[in-house]
């Protein structure tokens, strides 16, 4: 483990990406098998108590966590050190990184212990065992005490799960290959296939990669859709098979001859949520990857997201429940077919096994409908025509392309349009993280309430430029009436466009609302917080979309 | 004695004398020539001769505007002043910046100005002088910051200069104008690299020698001739170079660097934490040595490290509105 953080300190300090990757794997080479396998597993995956599990891709059951969050990691750190809470606070907000605070704030004071990497693995472990958080506050503090200020540094930085050292996973990838000595394309394709780097690190070692196989029942990373921000950025409309977009929920389908399981996108199992769905794929013949949406649905039109939304609490549901809220199964590609591997075939293969799938499936399992354009004018009429028949948008799937698992690499585009904008007035801002730790750059808005007060609404951080964040920021801290931490309430003066796709009801916001996917459109510098939209509009909109999508006004934004 | 703080110095009314302020009044003392602390025109100034020197270079006088009179003081030396006397002592911080040492009534005030308690890489050493009341800064005065010694922080700058050619690449370290720029030339001159001096800071290089420091074989920065020379050039200059597509590599040489986040703050590589101010243990030191018997913490994280001063049993206050390092920039 020290030399896994001292490996992690000096690719911090290139910025050349072939350096870091020459550095990675200059240190995993002499490795042997279990240490490279943990070694791995710390700089890809965190600290899974148990070896091999990788925690972006195991079932959720599972899902082992340790439990250890900032509080545990600074009351630990407020007990090893003696600094009270207040300079701790005001430490942590200067570094903006758990590890770093602690590793500065140890220095001087540790017994500079040896930690091998087996040593990190089984504190790991018994942090995860531990039942009280005090307990594993009392463990996290002997920790500190013990072992080296850099290697608790990346010790803690495990636990966060940001190392913040530049490194992606592809690099990863890369070193793994440079220090087995196989081609880097052969480890990148057996992490698309079993997506558990630590085991496929493990078997490049031994030359085993051919023999990585996609397990079934474990859920993968989906496919993400680029946004496509303006029709008129498309080049060429020919090149591209296209979907509808659907509102619903994206999931895994992993079937072999009436074993069935569902998978969320937050690679959480949704199969007893859904079990007619679930049934219905118990009558699809041979086994495979499918991946789709769930869709609320009656009398041949998609129901809005809200109304499906109340089966996604629960873990069991009732039969009434099923018939209130039916929901169908909307599916669009295939990873896997009966034992062919479908990821790095292009998509057209994929979709004839799609449709081989699906050809005679029960009536709740869908197929996605295809279209062809040949200008923008045809992608235009079928985005209308998509969201008459109450869909999204469109999605874009460029002809030819691999199935590329968690990526979101422009080989798929979203067209969409927004449910709606709001002008809003922020009333708190937060720090960012990493590189914007200096900059209030993360923000909390409100609408006008009938007494002249304002009632948050949401939260959002994307859409300004770092411009726009630096001069905001300045303006934030002189309108600021409170701080807490990382936090600020700042008189309500600056006015903020932000975009949605939705609105539904929270206890969480004062307001009673809360936006789906809210991003800020632009600083509405021309207006006062007293012109910002108010609460009845909100109300307004909710209402509005307990019925079907307005199939009217919705043309693409051009 | 009072003392009073206002946004732009702290004024002691019953000797007529402000300290570091920034606005113009009838008599300051300033305790070293950077701008946060030597600007305006003031009727009468009080520092050590190669502080006023500096100011004189700096300071831009309007046309018909009258120059200060100025009072030099020495190391050591003291000087009578409206019933008070007044001594100089060194702070280390850039050449010729000094702590004052004010004696009225029967008290002893230090103001210490920008201070670094250990050997700077070029400049004079610092005493602790001992004292009933002590105003003093806190640039680093927080737990996190320890900074490298002058032999630790010469050791990186010149194997990160040695690892860049090494590599057929060429070094650039960033520094501001005055003090942290002229340092890093002695450190790389005296090494034997070729060093290439921007402007900015090689205009205060003459200054230095004419105070026996030594710099062998500096030239200045042409952006036409850098191969197998080693950059000394300021912050914003170093952006210029590294977005020039030239195989350069930057060295952050401050305070600033002690977190990972000034690689992303400033973009350099390198990170070496040197500061010309004293780090979190040093102004420990600092305070403790004094034997003062209150402190007034005046820039900085004020109102942390004066809470941390009375955790410790010390009678201690932030008088000035805490500024927070609102000011990102400020110089360390």
């Amino acid at each position: 483990m020290d030399a896994l953080a001292q490996a992690c300190e000096d690719i911090a300090r290139v910025s050349s990406k072939l350096k870091k990757i020459q550095r990675l794997a200059a240190y995993l080479q002499p490795l042997d098998e279990c240490d490279l396998l943990l070694a791995v597993q710390f700089l890809s995956a965190g600290p899974a108590a148990q070896p091999g599990v990788n925690q972006t891709l195991f079932p959720a059951e599972e899902k082992t966590s340790l439990s250890v969050g900032r509080a545990i990691i600074r009351e630990a750190l407020q007990m090893a050190t003696g600094w009270d809470r207040e300079i701790l606070r005001i430490c942590f907000s200067e570094t903006g990184d758990s590890g770093e605070t602690a590793s500065l704030l140890l220095r001087g004071l540790s017994a500079d212990e040896p930690m091998a990497l087996r040593d990190a693995e089984q504190l790991y472990t018994q942090l995860s065992l531990a039942r009280t958080s005090t307990r594993k506050r009392e463990l996290l503090t002997q920790i500190y005490l013990r072992y080296r200020p850099l290697t608790i540094k990346y010790f803690i930085k495990i636990i966060t799960r940001g190392l913040r050292i530049g490194l992606m996973e592809r690099m990863v990838e890369e070193a793994v290959a440079l220090a087995c000595a196989v081609p880097a394309a052969s480890v990148r394709e057996a992490n698309n296939r079993l997506g558990d780097l630590p085991q496929v690190a493990l078997a490049a070692r031994r030359g085993e990669l051919a023999s990585i196989e996609t397990r079934l029942f474990h859920p993968m990373d989906f496919m993400l859709a680029k946004p496509l921000e303006r029709l008129e950025d498309l080049a060429d409309p020919a090149h591209w098979f296209i979907e509808d977009k659907y509102d619903g929920i994206r999931s895994q389908i992993h079937f072999d001859n009436g074993q069935v399981r569902i998978f969320s996108r937050g690679m959480e199992e949704l199969t007893q949520a859904f079990p007619e769905i679930a049934a219905a794929w118990k009558n699809i013949p041979g086994k495979g990857i499918v991946d789709g949406e769930l869709l609320a649905w009656r009398d041949g039109r998609p129901l809005n997201f809200n109304i499906l939304q109340q089966r996604i609490a629960r873990k069991r549901v009732r039969a009434t429940l099923i018939q209130e809220v039916p929901v169908i199964f909307m599916g669009y590609d295939v990873l896997l077919h009966n034992d062919t591997l479908l990821l790095n075939k292009s998509f057209e293969p994929r979709r004839q096994a799609l449709e081989s799938i699906l050809e005679n499936a029960p009536p709740l399992l869908h197929i996605s409908q295809q279209h062809k354009a040949a200008t923008l004018e045809d992608v235009d009429r079928l985005f209308r025509e998509s969201r008459e028949r109450g869909n999204e948008g469109l999605l874009l799937k460029r002809k030819g392309s691999l199935y590329e698992p968690g990526k979101r690499t422009g080989a798929w585009r979203k067209l969409k349009r927004p449910f709606g904008t709001l002008d809003v007035v922020i009333t708190a801002a937060e720090q960012g993280n990493g590189r914007r730790a200096i900059y209030f750059s993360d923000y909390t808005f409100a609408v006008r309430t009938p007494s002249g007060g304002f009632a948050n609404i949401g939260k959002a951080y994307s859409g300004l430029t770092n411009n726009e964040i630096k001069e905001l920021t300045k303006i934030l801290r002189a309108a600021s009436t409170e701080k807490f931490g990382r936090v600020i309430l700042v008189n309500p003066e600056v006015v903020l466009e932000v975009a949605f796709d939705g609105v539904q009801k929270s206890p969480r916001h004062k307001s009673g609302y809360a936006l789906r996917f809210p991003r800020i459109l632009r600083w509405r510098k021309d207006k006062k917080s007293d012109q910002s939209d108010d609460l009845a509009r909100v109300e307004a909109l909710y209402n509005s979309s307990l019925v079907s999508p307005p199939a009217s006004n919705c043309r693409p934004p051009a | 004695m009072q003392v009073q703080f206002t946004e732009d110095g702290i004024h002691l009314p019953e000797i007529g004398l402000w300290l570091d302020n920034t606005q113009p009044c009838a008599a300051a003392w300033l305790s070293h020539a950077h701008s946060d602390h030597a600007r305006g025109c003031h009727a009468q100034v009080i520092g050590t001769p190669a502080t006023l020197r500096l100011y004189r270079m700096r300071l831009s006088l309007a046309e018909n505007q009258e120059a200060p009179k100025m009072f030099p003081l020495n190391f050591g030396e003291s000087m009578p002043w409206n019933g008070a006397t007044l001594t100089a002592y060194p702070a280390s911080h850039i050449l010729g910046a000094a702590q004052l040492l004010i004696e009225f009534a029967g008290e002893r005030l230090v103001y210490t100005g920008d201070i670094k308690l250990r050997p700077p890489l070029a400049g004079d050493t610092t005493e602790v002088i001992a004292c009933h009341r002590l105003i003093i800064e806190s640039t680093f005065g927080l737990p996190i910051y320890k900074l490298l010694t002058r032999e630790a922080a010469a050791q990186r700058i010149i194997r990160f200069a040695q690892e860049c050619f090494d590599e057929g690449q060429t070094p650039a370290f960033t520094g501001y104008p005055l003090g942290r720029g002229q340092e890093i030339v002695h450190v790389l001159a005296n090494a034997g690299f070729r060093t290439a001096v921007h402007g900015a800071i090689a205009k205060f290089i003459p200054v230095y020698e004419d105070h026996g420091f030594r710099f062998p074989g500096w030239e200045t920065y042409e952006a036409k001739a850098i191969a197998g020379k080693a950059l000394v050039v300021v912050p914003d200059h170093g952006r210029v170079l590294e977005s020039s597509g030239k195989n350069i590599r930057r060295a952050y040489v401050s305070g600033w660097a002690a977190l990972d986040n000034a690689r992303l703050r400033g973009g350099a590589e390198e990170l070496i934490p040197y500061s010309d101010h004293a780090d979190f243990g040093e102004l420990l030191e600092l305070v403790e040595r004094s034997g003062a018997s209150h402190v007034d913490v005046v820039h900085g994280y004020t109102e942390p490290f004066a809470h941390i001063l009375r955790s410790r049993g010390l009678s201690a206050s932030a008088p000035q509105r805490a500024s927070d390092r609102t000011n990102i920039e400020a110089e360390g």
